[in-house]
């Protein structure tokens, strides 16, 4: 039984698919296993040798078994086919084994689609500036392999490569590229159209939760040595932008989660809230500022200590002024926020709260409790003890360090007694136990303090390695009071970095990058490049679409007016379309030439010859000497003329010249009617 | 410099074969061009006439006038394709099949009376034709270059004839009829008795490496987008009429293109003119085209081919020239 098979693929053809295919799996080779894009690999490999007939293609059943293989092999790492990764895991296998049957037009078709989708998959994973040259190059690359794939050779492409005896007929690479990339160009003003104008919805709804993140931040606990291991990490903790001159780098605090429950050796938020918020008096300077947060996958929205409400309802302003999202940071964010750093409470502090921030579980600790006894008894007030405490930091021989040795059961007693050397968590750990037991109440607060200032983009770059922790102890005069014992034992730790204080606590990499002032510089720019991309491609909402509107004249601006703008730009990109495509079309006006030969037909027809339709320059001429043997010679010649102009080579910079000239000549002609006889046609 | 003078000797040549066949064929000044243009475009001729009108002279003084090797092949009911391709004889001495070559292994074959043959041996020669070589037991053999057929035929009408199918008309470039001679010419002809018997003191103007060259050169013959144009608006009108059979084939427009290229080669211009077009247009496509049955008898004509030429003159009045 003859089957009708489809029209078999051209060689280049698979070749361009193949290209486009393995383009895509190199935008995903780091987001899936490393055995996937080496089984892909393998298959292509096998393919491309199959084309040149070394190696054979595998049968049906070999080809179901290989599929049925790799899709449990995704099932045994994913437990699941739903999901980025291992939808494009997948998506790249089954591509792959798509190859192995691929012969006929419409197999390369499906393959070019995959890697359409590949790179689909790459966009809603990143969308870094990077990357964003890399996808246009893949979308180009897509766009060739379907030229090549689906190109028809047209019949003056025929009749031209018959005419030069060429045996190829086929679009080459360069024409491929070239038509590939006009139309790509054709349907750029269509998808900055869409991109500005096509209703958002609030949120990005392509934000797929990914499960495989390992994110750093900082966590809902404090035990010692925790914030060192994200003083390691050189990556973006969020981005700060003031409205207004920023504030001295000692009052850089940014605020995270407060800690009030201590086991003697972990810090704890607490699970519920005791208290509500205490009324403050803001003092000194306003803030304005926004902070554009990275993923973090925790529900912390930092801000400047004190920030005065919540941005948005979903986040929620804790009585210990912290900024609680209500679902995990999964992607940046953008929100404005207003603080001052100065602050003076309005009411007493409540007894409940006042119980439960002087609480200390159990006897651990002992000789750290007994000492805070012993030096409160001996100052005046809980200021004098304040002081005293921070003196005894000061003084007994503490030393700043990001490698303590580790810590016994009562961490405190261990940090103050025995081993003298810690970083931020120990001295506010400490510092706060010993307030505690001395009946003030106190807390630890976690966050980050500082920032790298970006002098191109005005704005703070705050790292993991500004994670920081302090102390705030209420005073009865002034309310809670933010106190950094840090400050006391390091106290160049508020004005510079970590790195500047503590180069070898950091990463090979990123301390290179900050011994090179010259790569610093660079890093800045390419930062402050990358923060304005987010801010005005990636991070482009509904808000700024109808921000964007009322800049064109809407005055309240909604989903219908953006349809209305859509609309509008969509009839005017269609019109330009159509605008290229007539004035590509061949012949579909009369160019000057032919304006010309139909004004010498005319006059020529006044002197009774007339053209019919379907004669050419040669009959006509014929019938101009056989019923017009008297007009001038010039006659013959330009009819002539006109056909070496209109079916000759026109090649040649001679021809436009040529043109004009027999346009003049025409104008220039006058012919009389034959006076003996009246016209004959 | 060489090339240049090579050009102006075989266009020379050329001229003067145009103008000794003149001489030979009364009265018939556009067949005889068709004709060569034919074989320029490296394309297979039919004629096709009545008997007696030339047919055969005309082939014969082609072949003649070109200097090409030809042979001549009879066609009747009973001829067989090993008449014409060759056959396989044993050769005692040695023991063994040889292969001796057919009529066909000649630069210009003549196949007088195409259609007396039957359709088997029909379609063995236009199957040489079309793929310029043989096979015989299990070797192919390349037929010479440059390798032309030229066949005469009679109208179907006529007793004891196999039409040729539309497939095979298709291999054949033109088809060129010749008609009566006007009554001067006639008086001529029966002046000066058989036409035939002058060949031999007439010197041959071409050689096959001339026929060559100038075959390659008129491929080169610039076809502007203008004249394209033109070819495909009459192509389509083909296909879209509803009176016809079939419209005309790809084969057919390319077979078109070259044609004119040949015919304006042959006028010593070196770009196509749409008045090129219609010079070969009535010969290239007058046996593709027919009338279908319900428009023959509609128009009452006899639906049996002869009306390619009206329908020729009909597609050249009915398609504009592109201006």
């Amino acid at each position: 039984m003859a089957k009708t098979k489809p029209p078999e693929g051209s060689r280049r053809g698979l070749f361009w698919a193949t290209g486009a295919f393995g383009a895509g799996v190199l935008l995903n080779v780091d987001r899936v296993p490393s055995w996937v894009p080496v089984a892909a690999l393998v298959l292509v490999f096998w393919r491309v040798m199959a084309g040149s007939r070394s190696l054979r293609l595998p049968g049906a059943v070999i080809r179901t078994l290989l599929a049925l293989l790799l899709v449990a092999g995704v099932m045994l790492r994913f437990h699941t086919l739903n999901g980025l990764s291992a939808g494009t895991a997948l998506l790249i296998l089954m591509g792959s084994v798509k190859l192995l049957e691929t012969r006929a037009q419409r197999d390369q078709f499906i393959v070019v689609a995959a890697a359409v989708f590949l790179l689909v998959a790459a966009c809603l994973d990143r969308q870094g500036l990077v990357r964003a040259p890399l996808y246009l190059l893949h979308a180009w690359l897509c766009c060739a392999a379907l030229a090549v794939i689906a190109y028809v050779p047209t019949a003056s492409a025929l009749a031209s490569s018959l005419a030069s005896s060429t045996a190829q007929v086929g679009l080459d690479n360069r024409a491929a590229m070239l038509l590939a990339g006009r139309s790509l160009l054709f349907a750029l003003p269509l998808a900055v159209m869409l991109f500005v104008f096509f209703p958002r919805l609030p949120g990005a709804f392509w934000a797929i939760p990914r499960s495989d993140a390992a994110l750093t931040g900082l966590g809902d606990s404090m035990s010692p040595g925790s914030i060192a291991q994200l003083t390691n990490s050189y990556e973006v903790a969020f981005r700060a932008h003031f409205d207004g001159p920023p504030p001295p780098p000692q009052e850089l605090y940014w605020r995270g989660p407060v800690l009030h429950e201590f086991d003697g050796f972990t810090w704890r938020r607490t699970a519920h809230s005791f208290a509500h918020m205490q009324p403050l008096q803001y003092l000194g300077t306003e803030y304005r500022y926004r902070i554009a947060l990275e993923p973090s996958a925790q529900r912390w929205w930092f801000s400047l200590d004190t920030a005065t409400g919540s941005p948005v309802p979903k986040v929620y302003f804790t009585f210990d002024y912290q900024l609680i999202s209500a679902e995990p940071v999964t992607e940046g964010t953008n929100y404005a926020l207003v603080s001052y750093t100065h602050t003076r409470a309005m009411q007493p502090l409540a007894q409940l709260a006042r119980r439960y921030d002087t609480g200390l579980s159990g006897e651990r600790n002992p000789r750290s409790r007994a000492l805070a006894v012993k030096l409160r008894s001996s100052a005046a007030s809980d200021d004098a003890y304040v002081a005293s405490v921070l003196d005894l930091f000061r003084t007994g021989g503490f030393e700043y360090t990001l490698t303590p040795p580790r810590l016994g059961f009562d961490s405190v007693d261990d940090f103050l007694f025995n081993t003298r050397l810690g970083f931020c968590g120990h001295y506010a750990s400490a510092f706060v136990l010993m307030m505690r037991a001395a009946g003030i109440p106190a807390r630890v607060v976690t966050g980050y303090l500082g920032g790298e200032w970006n002098p191109i983009g005005h704005y703070f770059v705050v790292r993991q390695s500004d994670a920081h922790s302090w102390a705030e102890v209420w005073l009865d005069d002034r309310g809670w009071t933010r106190i950094d014992p840090t400050a006391v034992v390091a106290p160049e730790r508020l004005r510079r970095g970590i790195l500047d204080i503590l180069p070898n606590a950091v990463s090979a990499p990123a301390r290179f990058v900050w011994s090179q002032p010259w790569l610093g510089g660079l890093l800045q720019r390419w930062d402050a490049l990358n923060t304005a991309w987010n801010d005005r491609v990636i991070k482009f909402n509904y808000g700024d679409q109808l921000r964007l509107l009322q800049q064109f004249g809407f005055k309240s601006p909604g989903a219908r007016e953006l349809g209305w703008a859509f609309g509008a730009g969509l009839v005017g990109w269609m019109l330009w379309i159509a605008w290229h495509v007539g004035r590509g079309a061949p012949r579909s006006r009369p160019d000057k030439l032919a304006r010309a030969y139909t004004a010498l037909c005319k006059k020529l027809g006044r002197a009774g010859v007339t053209r019919e339709s379907h004669q050419g320059p040669l009959a006509f001429a014929g019938e101009v000497s056989r019923h017009r043997p008297d007009l001038p010679a010039d006659v013959q010649h330009l009819l002539l003329r006109y056909a070496q102009l209109r079916y000759g080579r026109t090649e040649g910079e001679s021809y436009l010249a040529d043109v004009r000239d027999f346009e003049r000549e025409v104008s220039r002609l006058a012919l009389r009617a034959r006076a003996s006889e009246t016209p004959r046609r | 410099m060489n090339a240049a003078a090579a050009i102006d000797i075989d266009s020379a040549a050329l001229h003067r074969a145009v103008s000794t066949l003149e001489t030979l064929i009364l009265g018939k000044p556009a067949q005889v061009r068709l004709c060569l243009a034919c074989l320029l475009a490296r394309g297979h001729l039919l004629i096709e006439d009545v008997p007696g009108v030339g047919k055969t002279t005309l082939a014969h003084a082609l072949a003649h006038v070109l200097g090409l090797a030809w042979q001549r092949v009879q066609f009747t009911s009973d001829l067989l394709p090993a008449d014409i391709i060759g056959v396989s004889v044993f050769d005692r001495a040695g023991q063994q099949f040889h292969f001796r070559q057919g009529p066909i292994f000649t630069q210009l074959l003549l196949a007088d009376e195409v259609n007396r043959a039957s359709p088997r041996t029909q379609s063995a020669l236009l199957e040489a034709m079309e793929e310029r070589q043989i096979s015989a037991d299990v070797t192919t053999y390349r037929l010479p270059e440059p390798f032309f057929v030229v066949a005469t035929q009679n109208p179907h009408e006529q007793l004891g004839t196999f039409a040729l199918p539309e497939s095979q008309l298709d291999r054949f470039l033109m088809r060129v009829t010749l008609g009566y001679p006007d009554a001067a010419h006639e008086r001529e002809l029966l002046r000066s008795g058989e036409r035939r018997e002058m060949l031999p003191q007439i010197a041959s103007a071409l050689t096959p490496e001339a026929v060559i060259r100038i075959q390659a050169r008129v491929r080169t013959v610039y076809v502007s987008d203008a004249v394209l144009d033109y070819a495909q608006a009459l192509i389509a009108r083909t296909r879209d009429r509803t009176d016809l059979k079939l419209g005309l084939s790809p084969r057919a427009g390319q077979g078109l293109i070259r044609a004119a290229q040949a015919w304006t080669y042959l006028a010593d211009r070196n770009a196509v003119l749409p008045d090129d077009i219609q010079a070969v247009l009535a010969a290239v496509v007058s046996h593709r085209l027919e009338y279908s049955a319900e428009a023959a008898a509609r128009i009452g004509r006899t639906g049996s081919g002869g009306d390619g030429h009206a329908i020729a003159n009909e597609l050249i009045r009915a398609v504009p020239v592109p201006v």
